[in-house]
């Protein structure tokens, strides 16, 4: 910052000088190299990508011969004749509308719980944050699938009390649920944050409001919450795109395929076998950047909501 | 434009770069005058032989040196699809009979009929496995092995419920005779996997022994709705009666993997899967395994069954050094120490000097192997045209369409004419992108 300001003012005397780029290159020549790694990257391995994913999107393109140009064929069957399309949507829909409320629920309460001042605290934090460590892993994936199977960890529990359980996680009409538990078991980092934001509300306020009275019930609705929502819309947001995004837990429990009938048929499984089981890079391209649209709804309904519900006071 | 200036500088960069990347690929080229990439899938067991034979192919080839790479078979497809597509796919890669039709037509594998009698010697080698490497009459890849489809037996489940195992005449109905005697001792285990739902093998088979098919050679389906009812009306009846496994187990069996199929998890006696298969079956499995044929649709009804070509090696076109890559082919399925190094994991060798050499000395497992396809006796057909290339989406479709039967959300009858469209839906989308 002070290199920059410093050199405000030469940049000003040699402003007569036609090129731009020989003053940007000497006022910041040395930076942009060591950057270079980055650019290098960023360009080669984020922006080149994305842009021929966009222009795929709109080609027939299976790998071994030239992309085609088709238009906007790709998009349009998507939305007029592909029963898989639809059916990893409503699987996608049902994932995020149940498991964001209740990891943020589940992770909410175990924040406010942390929150009373409670002796060990780093180490309850600690052991409740480990299963979002694990999180995205393959092995808590295969350890879900042992626990869940017909003759499982779960199963053996529900024997003790007489009940025989299905076999969850390959019966479609459980399958799904099976996914969304083990979503709102990886509740670690909204936690935290919610933590976070708890130690920001103001003590006085608790102070005042228990003077005049105010039960816990009514502390944590007109106090707590309140104060929280930045927090709350924060976590939802980015908890609503990562279960869009969803995928190692889909993919190793159902072996990739989505199966038991389609049932645990994510998008983004869907987009990888289009890809790279089928081998159709333009349709999964033109998939990819749907599921972007859908995110970027999201994410904007809520920013526009966001207003009648988020209070920033400070 | 003073911008040169950065340019410069940008350039003298990269031309270090490429310095010192033209080093790193120099050095190599230096130590050897061949140097081939290869590629494969499968597991350790067929890397050790792939090796061991590459190793030998050296020390007869003073100067060869290979880099190896290997895959499981899911993995295997979108990075060799990749390479191809960049341009710098191995010099010999492992083909599948699925898939040879793509790449054959895409210009994406090497016609060898021009080396055969030089770098490729074919003197001995089966006929019907040479036919599979061809597509529209030209040789486009060889052959590792003979395999068909076979059922791995769980002989231990078997003799504990005191019953003769399956023999080659056992028919779908033989099985269903049984299985109340075989349930009333296993201990919850069934005598077959849910068939409808283990890719189309079965339904190939069985379709074949009725005298149909899967595909026509112009890459059709060549069967009808009135066969998918039936179909899915046999593994319905077969469900209800407890001789197969409920739909819960079977779809534990997501991938057809060996570790997750029924025989191996304990659900059923048998799995449906190749006969090169039993090797690695057995590693798994704690009880002896042995090996019979399919079921029969009906008493007597055979040709169900075909000597696949189990995997093949593919050249490469771009390749820098086909001759010596073909060289290597020609090494590798017909040396006859070579051939004793990679035994029948990658199926029966095809030549017949390397059989003779290798039967002494199998194991009974592998001997088991070869002579299971060398009998096949009136259970053997002709080898089927090589299938379409979404023929793979098609399997995949018919284990979600049995399944929605199995879990009761569909009917057979609605099942049947639905899934022949889908596949022929599936079929004219694959074929319209080429």
């Amino acid at each position: 910052m002070t290199a920059r300001s410093i050199s405000a003012g030469s940049a000003v005397e040699r402003a007569v000088t036609p090129s731009v780029w020989s003053r940007i290159w000497a006022e910041n020549g040395a930076g942009y190299l060591f950057l270079l790694p980055w650019f290098i990257g960023f360009f080669g391995l984020t922006i080149a990508p994305i842009v021929s994913s966009l222009y795929l999107s709109f080609t027939n393109f299976d790998m071994l011969t030239p992309p085609r140009w088709v238009g906007l064929d790709n998009y349009v069957r998507m939305f007029t004749h592909d029963p898989k399309f639809s059916q990893s949507m409503k699987v996608t829909l049902l994932f995020v509308v149940f498991s964001v409320p209740l990891k943020l629920a589940f992770a909410l309460s175990i924040a406010l719980l942390l929150n009373r001042g409670m002796k060990g605290l780093p180490i309850y934090r600690a052991i409740f944050y480990l299963p979002s460590l694990l999180g995205a892993s393959v092995a808590i994936a295969v350890l879900w699938r042992t626990l869940f199977a017909g003759d499982g960890l779960i199963n053996k529990g529900l024997a003790v009390f007489g009940i025989v359980g299905p076999s969850w996680i390959s019966n479609p009409r459980y399958s799904l649920w099976t996914l969304i538990a083990l979503a709102v078991w990886q509740f670690g980092s909204p936690m935290i944050i919610f933590l976070a934001g708890l130690r920001q509300i103001p003590q006085d306020l608790y102070e005042a409001a228990s003077l005049d009275g105010a039960s816990r019930w009514r502390i944590f609705w007109k106090v707590t919450l309140p104060l929280l929502t930045p927090v709350v819309f924060f976590n939802a947001i980015i908890q609503t795109i990562e279960g869009f995004k969803s995928f190692t837990p889909a993919f190793i429990i159902s072996g990739g395929t989505g199966n038991p009938v389609n049932s645990t048929l994510f998008y983004t499984l869907y987009l990888y076998q289009e890809a790279f089981a089928f081998f159709r890079m333009g349709y999964a391209s033109a998939l990819a950047w749907v599921l972007l649209a859908i995110v970027a709804l999201f994410t904007g309904v809520s920013f526009l909501t966001s207003r009648f519900w988020v209070h920033y006071d400070d | 434009m003073t911008f040169t200036l950065g340019r410069r500088q940008f350039l003298m960069g990269s031309s270090a770069l490429a310095a010192a990347g033209a080093f790193g690929t120099l050095s190599p080229a230096q130590a050897a005058d061949v140097h081939l990439r290869l590629y494969w899938w499968g597991g350790q067991a067929r890397a050790d032989r792939t090796n061991a034979v590459s190793d030998l192919y050296a020390k007869a080839n003073p100067g060869f040196t290979y880099d190896k790479e290997f895959n499981a078979f899911n993995d295997y497809w979108p990075k060799l699809g990749t390479q191809v597509a960049g341009g710098n796919a191995p010099d010999v890669f492992q083909m599948d009979y699925r898939y040879i039709v793509e790449y054959a037509k895409r210009g994406a594998v090497q016609a060898l009929d021009d080396y055969i009698g030089g770098a490729l010697k074919l003197d001995d080698f089966d006929e019907d496995q040479i036919e599979g490497g061809r597509v529209d009459g030209k040789l486009y890849a060889i052959s590792l092995g003979a395999n068909s489809v076979a059922m791995m037996v769980n002989k231990t489940a078997f003799e504990a419920a005191g019953m003769d195992l399956p023999t080659r005449d056992w028919s779908y109905d033989d099985y269903k005779q049984r299985a109340e005697e075989f349930n009333a001792k296993s201990g919850g285990m069934r005598l077959l996997a849910d068939g409808s739902q283990n890719g189309d093998p079965p339904l190939e088979n069985w379709l074949r022994q009725r005298g149909k098919s899967l595909y026509t050679a112009d890459g059709q389906i060549a069967f009808d709705a009135d066969d998918m009812v039936e179909f899915f009306k046999l593994w319905a009846d077969l469900r209800a009666a407890n001789v197969c496994v409920g739909p819960e187990d079977q779809a534990l069996d997501a991938t057809a993997a060996i570790d997750t199929t029924m025989i191996t998890l304990g659900k059923a006696a048998t799995s449906f899967a190749n006969s090169n298969q039993l090797i690695g079956f057995q590693a798994v499995n704690k009880n002896e395994l042995t090996m019979v044929n399919f079921p029969r649709a009906a008493a007597g009804s055979g040709g169900g069954h075909y000597r696949k070509p189990s995997q093949f090696w593919s050249v490469n076109p771009k390749s820098a050094l086909l001759e010596d890559a073909v060289k290597y082919v020609s090494f590798f399925v017909n040396d006859v120490d070579a051939g004793l190094v990679l035994g029948v994991e990658r199926g029966i060798p095809c030549s017949a000097a390397v059989r003779a050499a290798l039967a002494p000395t199998l194991s009974p497992p592998d001997l088991l192997s070869l002579n299971f396809v060398s009998n096949l006796g009136d259970l053997l057909g002709k080898l089927p045209p090589s299938p379409p290339a979404a023929a793979g989406e098609v399997a995949t479709q018919l284990v979600t369409t049995a399944q929605a039967i199995a879990f009761g959300q569909t009917t057979p009858e609605d099942a049947g004419p639905a899934f022949v469209q889908d596949a022929t839906d599936i079929l004219a989308r694959a074929a319209n992108k080429g």
